[in-house]
């Protein structure tokens, strides 16, 4: 196991830049997700690490080695693909054994570490069967095991979920994240569903644009969003964001005057964003005036687009809401979870 | 008794009524399949079966268009295969070709994919370089190169140049079946090499950077993951050229005329002296017959051996 630093990583295809000089420390033992929206460069970080990528400028060091010029075999990293990458023809044991090969390994060594990464993912009755024929999940495992057979200093993986339908996505993540905690090895993650950077990550990087927008564990980033682009990327449903001017007695938005923490009434008057996620509404029978538009119960909690003055925003409660489009309800903002951003720069205010 | 619907229609008017048109859904489907096929079938009945039984039948004839001789001679011309002192010559020259042709297109082909699989600037037009004898009209490349070859022509005059003094290259028997093979290569390689890069090209990038990853060195990548994916191209040119180089003729025909001696004389260039040159046309289909069966169980081992040969038949 080792860190991974990463510093003023740049990287330019011609004259179009897509990383900016990023900069991440990676702890020893640390997972770490890469999260952001399609083309923000999460990937082909990935891939520098890896070394797949050619590097335009920056550092990148495994443990104190920098391997910028190394080729992805003397970095001492393991990879699982976004489509798993087996090679089709060749068996469970033999895909899990192929790194092992080029390495001097003996036969006998290559088939026992292949049994140990096959019953810590469960594949021992599977051995000898081909990638088609396995299901999807299956085949995510075999990566996996591909992966861990080797005992790299690092893994990495690159959006492995996304090929999976919704219900066995969560049942991997719960696997990855044990396998983590079992092996304890050094893990990048890159993924575009910020569910999956929120429940299995120890430090989430988020990424806009090759640039870092913020790094910081999951409930910091959720708490405490640097910006509005962090506060509208991190949480599901979006947080809302409501434009308007603070006032000495409120926050006056478009037809509606919402209530500040104690601390913002000492921001210089200025237009901002109102930012506040849907969770954070209580429906009360004294709150601010909301015109319902859509109701979408969701079993555990209620969904509802409503407008509040002129802006439409969401909330989501516990209660079982049982308005009609049209109809208006009372809702009261969180104080303590109400964040505030700057109209122009979308940095965080508060 | 009669038994009565409840919207008071008798039993038996229901079972009438309920009888199945004969026009049902599935026949229709039939039905259009078949008009589907039928002009295919149509043709290989009219262009494949039909003469295949012709020759079948002409086989068992003593059939002289000179002479205007069509005697039924039962199975006299297969025993007179099995006595023919010329057979196993031809069969031999057959297979040298086959085994020359094959194994040098294959490789030519597989290589020029290989260097020609390559995001560099021009490289569509080396491809088109590489494809275009395809193209080509087959006795033209032929003459071109039978000018070539002579003992004056193109080649031994470069080698000329070069204080290397060339062989008469069709009037020596190694070299003669040699040029035969190249000529043939050269004219149909790029059918080959086009058919190798779309394999080549239709393997995922991610095999190689998991290899990558995983340490494989180029020479294994290649050994161990482009050549297993492009099984099905291998096995595919590989039936093709080989059912090909069974039924060449105008080469032979162009540049040797099946000599010096019989040294290039391969079955189907027999056939022709055979029936066309000595008017011996029931002995002629005796050998298209041979032909026939060589071709067919040759393909259907070629076939059978897929199951080890490509990856996705295991």
């Amino acid at each position: 196991m080792a860190s991974v630093t990463l510093s003023k990583l740049r990287k330019s295809y011609g004259r179009m830049d897509v990383i900016h000089g990023v900069d991440v420390e990676i702890a020893d033992g640390e997972f770490v997700v890469l999260v952001g929206p399609s083309g923000c460069g999460k990937s082909t970080l990935l891939r520098m690490i890896a070394g797949l990528e050619s590097i335009t400028g920056g550092e990148v060091l495994i443990g104190d080695r920098v391997v910028n010029d190394l080729e992805p075999k003397d970095r001492d990293i393991a990879m699982v693909f976004q489509n798993y990458a087996l090679y089709p023809h060749m068996t469970v044991a033999a895909n899990m054994g192929f790194s092992l090969e080029h390495r001097g390994t003996p036969k006998a060594e290559i088939a026992k570490r292949v049994k140990w990464a096959a019953e810590i993912l469960g594949l021992d009755e599977m051995l000898e069967r081909y990638p088609r024929q396995l299901s999807g999940g299956q085949r995510q495992r075999v990566a996996m095991g591909r992966a861990i057979v080797r005992d790299p200093q690092v893994f990495l993986f690159d959006e492995p979920l996304s090929n999976l339908d919704a219900k066995l996505r969560v049942v991997m993540r719960g696997e990855i994240k044990s396998l983590h905690q079992r092996l304890k090895t050094t893990t990048v993650y890159v993924t575009h569903d910020q569910v999956e950077a929120m429940t299995m990550a120890d430090k989430i990087v988020v990424l806009n644009g090759g640039r870092v927008e913020q790094i910081g564990a999951p409930l910091e980033l959720y708490d405490r969003p640097a910006n509005k682009f962090v506060a509208g990327f991190i949480g599901s449903p979006a947080m809302n964001f409501i434009p308007g001017q603070i006032t000495a007695s409120g926050f006056a938005a478009d037809g509606a005057l919402l209530p500040l923490p104690e601390a913002a009434h000492d921001l210089p008057p200025r237009p901002m964003l109102y930012g506040i996620r849907p969770e954070h509404f209580a429906l009360t029978s004294e709150g601010l005036a909301a015109t319902v538009e859509l109701v979408e119960p969701m079993g555990s909690e209620t969904q509802v687009t409503m407008r509040l003055g002129g802006t439409p925003v969401i909330g989501a409660f516990r209660e079982r809401v049982r308005a009609e489009p049209g109809e208006t309800i009372r809702v009261r903002p969180e104080i303590a979870s109400v964040h505030l951003f700057d109209s122009d720069s979308g940095k965080r205010a508060n | 008794m009669s038994t009565v619907a409840a919207n008071g229609t008798p039993a038996k008017e229901r079972k009438v009524a309920r009888k199945r048109p004969f026009w049902t859904m599935e026949r229709r489907d039939s039905l259009a399949g078949y008009l589907f096929i039928a002009p295919q079938l149509a043709g290989i009945i009219t262009f494949v079966l039909i003469p295949l039984g012709l020759v079948f039948w002409y086989s068992m004839h003593e059939w002289n268009v000179l002479g205007a001789r069509f005697n039924y001679v039962g199975s006299r011309n297969y025993e007179q295969l099995l006595s023919d002192p010329a057979l196993l010559e031809v069969l031999g020259a057959t297979g040298i070709f086959s085994a020359g042709l094959v194994v040098f297109n294959l490789s030519l082909a597989l290589l020029l994919a290989v260097l020609l699989d390559q995001k560099l600037k021009g490289i569509t037009v080396y491809r088109t370089l590489f494809f275009s004898p395809v193209v080509v009209s087959l006795v033209a490349w032929t003459i071109v190169w039978r000018f070539l070859l002579q003992n004056n022509g193109g080649i031994n005059s470069i080698l000329l140049l070069t204080g290397v003094e060339g062989p008469n290259w069709l009037r020596n028997p190694t070299t003669a079946m040699i040029s035969v093979i190249v000529v043939q290569v050269f004219k149909n390689v790029g059918l080959n090499m086009v058919l190798f890069l779309a394999a080549l090209q239709g393997v995922p990038r991610e095999l190689y950077e998991a290899a990558r990853v995983d340490g494989a060195p180029r020479f294994k990548q290649f050994r161990r993951i482009t050549l297993p994916m492009i099984s099905p191209t291998i096995l595919l040119t590989s039936i093709i050229t080989i059912v090909g180089s069974l039924q060449v003729f105008a080469q032979i025909a162009v540049l040797t005329q099946g000599g010096p001696g019989m040294s290039t004389t391969v079955l189907v260039y027999y056939l022709y002296q055979q029936a066309f040159q000595f008017h011996r046309f029931g002995y002629g289909s005796t050998l298209s017959i041979l032909l026939f069966v060589i071709v067919a169980v040759l393909t259907f081992v070629q076939w059978q051996m897929r199951r080890r040969l490509v990856f996705y038949e295991r």
